[in-house]
C-alpha cells in the first residue's frame, strides 16, 4: 500500500478472498479500517523507524525555512522585478527560541536532539512523560498540560499519531494559547489540526505562520485559502522522501509480504 | 556638518567608504561595520586616515550558522520545489517519486571553521552528519572532538568525499574564486554546494557550467557576486539552485546585537579605550 492506495474497504475485502497481509508504507495507520481488516483475517504491517530522522529532518527544515523566511527570500532573489534587496526585510531568530514538541514519540525526540544543537529551549507534551535521562540528554522539560507549552512555544511542532483523541487537536482555542509571534509546525497528520481554524487564525494574526508538510486532503483543493496566504509553507507530504529512506521502506515491506505469505512473525506488524 | 562627524556605522556597505569621503570628514575616529565581512572596505586607506575599524563577530555566527543549515535542509529535501508542487494551481496529484536526498549520516564539509563554521559543526553533529574540515590552521583536539570534526588540510580531500559542501570563509585575495571548476570537478556529481559567504569566494560561471553539466547536484546560496544578481544570469533559471537575499543575519535579534557590539566599539574607540572587536589591516 502506497500513499494510502488502494483503498481498503468491505468491497475490496471481499474481492480477494485470499488476501493474507497488507502492508503499508510509512508509519501512519490512521487511513485502515484495522477492525475491518482482521475481522477478515489479514495481517496488517507498517514501516515504522525508518522513517524518523528524515521526517525529524524535515521538521527541522520547515522550522528554519519559516523562521527566516526562505521562501519568500527565494521569490524575492529570483523575481524579474528586484532591484535591490530590501535592507528592513527581517526574519526571526531560531537559535535560543522555545521549541514545544507535542508527540514526543521516535520522531518527536528525534526533533528535540536536533533543536538541541540550535541552543533551542524545548518542551515537550506527550501521553506519557519521559523518563529522566531521555530528558535531560535533550534538555527537555515536561509539559503535562498542553495549554502550558502553547503558551511559551516562539515553535510548536506536531509529531503525534492521528488517534481519535489527537483529531482537532490544535483548534481555535488551542491556537488562541499560542503568542502572536509563534509559528506553528505539523509533521504528523493534516487532520490533527482544525484547517478551518487555521485559516482564520493566520488571516487575524493570532499566530504568526504555519509551515506543513501534511493536510487534509492531499492535496489541497486549488482554490483553498491555505495556498495563498504568504506565512504559510506547504510541502507536498515529503516527510520520508528520501532515495534511501524509500528504499528502505520497501524493504521492509516486501520483508513483512514474504513473512506474511508463509505464515510467519510478520515484522513491524501492527495489531 | 562633515567636522562633527566622528563615528560612522556602516549598514550593509553604505556609505562607500572612498578617499574622497574620507578626507571630507576630518574628526573622523572610527568607522563600526553592521556585520562581520570586511572585504568592502580598503583598510589600510581607512587606518592611514588615522580611523579605527570595528566589526561585529559575535552576534553574527548564530543566525549565520542558521542561515547554512537552512539552506543546506532545504536544497536536500528539495523544499522549495516542493513549496511550488504544493500550492500549484495545475496539479491535481502529486508524482510518488519526488526525492530528495539525505542530511542525516551524510558527511559535511566545512570550508573555513571560524566562529560560524563551528556553529555550524555544533549543529550539523545533532543530526549525525560526518563532519570534515578545511581551515587554514587546525583547530584544537578539544574543539575537534566536541563537534566529530575530521581536518583536512588539503581541500581537495574534503571535497572529494563530502556529500555537502558549507562555504564559511572571509572574503580575501586568498579565498577570492576558491571555489572553481577544478573545484567542483573534484566534488561528488551527488554534492551539495552551499555558500553563506561571499559571492566572490565561488566562480559563478563554473558553478553554472557544473550544474547545468551534472557536475553537482545542486547549490544553495546565501550570497551571490554582484547581490542581486542581474535579472537574466544562468543561477535564476536553474531548478536545483536555491538562491536567497543575504538572509544571514537578518533577523530581529541579530540586527539588534549587531547594532550593539557597533556602539559598543564606537563608545570605546571615542573615549581612547581598547575596542571590543577592532580590525586592524593585516
Amino acid at each position: 500500500m502506497w500513499y494510502h492506495k488502494p483503498v481498503i474497504t468491505e468491497e475490496l475485502l471481499q474481492g480477494l478472498p485470499n488476501l493474507k497481509v497488507v502492508a503499508s508504507s510509512g508509519v501512519g495507520i490512521d487511513h485502515l479500517d484495522l477492525n475491518l481488516l482482521f475481522s477478515y483475517g489479514v495481517k496488517v504491517s507498517n514501516t515504522p523507524f525508518v522513517v524518523s530522522t528524515d521526517t525529524a529532518d524535515l521538521g527541522m527544515a520547515l522550522m528554519l525555512a519559516s523562521s527566516r523566511r526562505l521562501v519568500e527570500g527565494y521569490e524575492i532573489a529570483v523575481s524579474p522585478d528586484t532591484q535591490y534587496f530590501p535592507a528592513d526585510w527581517l526574519g526571526t531568530e531560531v537559535s535560543g527560541a522555545t521549541l514545544g514538541i507535542v508527540g514526543m514519540g521516535t520522531i518527536g525526540y528525534k526533533v528535540a536532539e536536533r533543536a538541541k544543537a540550535f541552543e533551542m529551549k524545548i518542551l515537550y507534551h506527550n501521553r506519557n512523560r519521559r523518563n529522566e535521562e531521555e530528558e535531560s540528554a535533550v534538555g527537555a522539560v515536561y509539559c503535562k498540560k498542553i495549554d502550558d507549552l502553547l503558551r511559551q512555544s516562539d515553535f510548536v511542532l506536531l509529531s503525534v499519531n492521528l488517534t481519535p483523541q489527537t483529531h482537532k487537536l490544535i483548534g481555535k482555542r488551542e491556537l488562541e494559547l499560542m503568542k502572536p509571534t509563534a509559528t506553528l509546525l505539523n509533521i504528523s497528520r493534516g487532520l490533527v489540526i482544525d484547517q478551518d481554524a487555521l485559516v482564520e487564525g493566520l488571516q487575524n494574526k493570532v499566530i504568526k505562520a504555519a509551515a506543513l508538510d501534511v493536510t487534509y486532503p492531499e492535496p489541497l483543493p486549488r482554490d483553498h485559502p491555505l495556498l495563498k496566504l504568504k506565512n504559510v509553507i506547504i510541502t507536498p507530504h515529503i516527510g520520508s522522501a528520501t532515495k534511501k529512506t524509500r528504499r528502505l521502506m520497501m524493504e521492509n515491506m516486501t520483508e513483512s509480504i514474504k513473512t506474511g505469505l508463509r505464515g510467519l512473525p510478520v515484522p513491524h506488524e501492527v495489531v | 556638518m562633515s567636522k562633527k562627524v566622528q563615528a560612522i556605522y556602516l549598514w550593509w556597505h553604505k556609505p562607500v567608504i572612498d578617499r574622497e569621503l574620507l578626507q571630507s570628514l576630518p574628526n573622523l575616529k572610527v568607522i563600526a561595520n553592521s556585520g562581520v565581512g570586511m572585504d568592502h572596505l580598503d583598510l589600510k586607506l581607512v587606518a592611514g586616515f588615522g580611523v579605527k575599524m570595528a566589526n561585529a563577530p559575535r552576534a553574527v555566527s548564530s543566525s549565520t550558522a542558521d542561515v547554512g543549515m537552512a539552506l543546506l535542509l532545504a536544497s536536500a529535501r528539495r523544499l522549495v520545489e516542493g513549496y511550488h508542487i504544493a500550492i500549484s494551481s495545475g496539479i491535481k496529484d502529486w508524482e510518488a517519486n519526488f526525492l530528495g536526498v539525505e542530511v542525516t549520516g551524510a558527511t559535511l564539509g566545512i570550508v573555513g571553521m571560524g566562529s560560524i563554521g563551528y556553529k555550524i559543526a555544533l549543529r550539523a553533529k545533532a543530526f549525525e552528519m560526518n563532519i570534515l574540515y578545511h581551515n587554514r590552521t587546525r583547530r584544537k583536539e578539544q574543539e575537534e572532538q566536541a563537534v566529530g570534526a575530521t581536518y583536512c588540510q588539503k581541500l581537495d580531500s574534503l571535497l572529494q568525499q563530502a556529500d555537502f559542501v558549507m562555504v564559511v570563509v572571509s572574503l580575501t585575495p586568498q579565498t577570492h574564486k576558491l571555489i572553481g571548476k577544478r573545484e567542483l570537478e573534484l566534488m561528488k556529481p551527488t554534492a551539495t554546494l552551499i555558500n553563506i559567504s561571499r559571492g566572490a569566494v565561488v566562480d559563478q560561471e563554473a558553478l553554472v557550467t557544473a550544474l547545468q553539466t551534472g557536475a553537482l547536484r545542486a547549490a544553495a546560496l546565501d550570497v551571490t557576486d554582484p547581490e542581486p544578481l542581474p535579472r537574466d544570469h544562468a543561477l535564476l533559471k536553474l531548478k536545483n539552485v536555491i538562491i536567497t537575499p543575504h538572509l544571514g543575519i537578518k533577523t530581529d535579534q541579530a540586527t539588534y546585537m549587531i547594532t550593539e557590539e557597533a556602539v559598543e566599539n564606537m563608545l570605546a574607540a571615542l573615549h581612547g579605550l581598547p575596542m571590543p572587536s577592532e580590525v586592524l589591516p593585516s
